[in-house]
């Protein structure tokens, strides 16, 4: 194992208990959001911050497969907001 | 040496993402109404998610090939992604911020709303 390596996989395991820490905060307004934007914005946070999390394990375990699902979380979160946004304000979602 | 600058550069950028993404979940938790919470989410999806995926691009171009297999791939990945996180997180908070405000969904007392004037004219 080389030096680098080493070095990031111990930042790791110290740096990715704090981004857990925040996944569950986030996840604590999802549930508790008193309107649906704020379940929607809550979502949105908790899928990026998942395809950030998915890169990680991608480095740490050496997998190229991984990686090229955080390109479509991304792109899903975005999908929802424009729902929930065209859902809001014209009461359908069609063309 | 070239190495380790970059791979110094990408650790420094997923600290930074960490401690952003940790600031941002807490306002999502603690501000009181919608619009005020856009504000930290927003923080929490560039400051938490942006700056760190640029950060893991670098460290899997520094690891070199025969440490990471495939890391150009990953690296281009993680670019990609970036990228894309950049463009649409302002534009989806913006449309759900309109239209938040045109349904009227949340109860708020603001000083003023400029918003609401030029729709009732």
């Amino acid at each position: 194992m080389s030096l680098l390596e080493n070095i990031f996989m111990n930042a790791v395991l110290i740096l990715m208990p704090i981004y857990l820490t925040s996944f569950v905060i986030y996840v604590i307004r999802a549930v508790k959001g008193p309107t649906i934007s704020d379940v929607v914005l809550a979502i949105d946070c908790l899928s990026y911050d998942l395809a950030v999390f998915l890169a990680v394990l991608s480095i740490y375990f050496k997998s190229v497969f991984l990686v090229s699902s955080a390109i479509m979380l991304a792109l899903w979160a975005y999908l929802l907001d424009i729902y929930i946004a065209k859902h809001l304000v014209s009461k359908e979602v069609g063309a | 040496m070239i190495d380790l600058i970059v791979f110094s550069i990408g650790l420094t950028l997923l600290t930074i993402g960490t401690i952003f993404d940790l600031i941002g979940s807490i306002g999502l938790l603690k501000f009181p109404n919608f619009y005020i919470r856009l504000h930290a989410a927003t923080i929490g999806a560039i400051g938490g998610a942006v700056v760190p995926l640029i950060g893991l691009a670098l460290i899997a171009l520094s690891l070199g090939p025969d440490v990471l297999p495939n890391n150009y791939a990953i690296s281009g990945a993680c670019f990609v992604t970036a990228l894309l996180i950049l463009i649409v997180a302002p534009t989806g908070s913006h449309a759900l911020a309109y239209a938040t405000h045109k349904a009227r969904v949340v109860e708020w007392n603001p000083v003023c709303d400029h918003l609401k004037e030029d729709e009732v004219k």
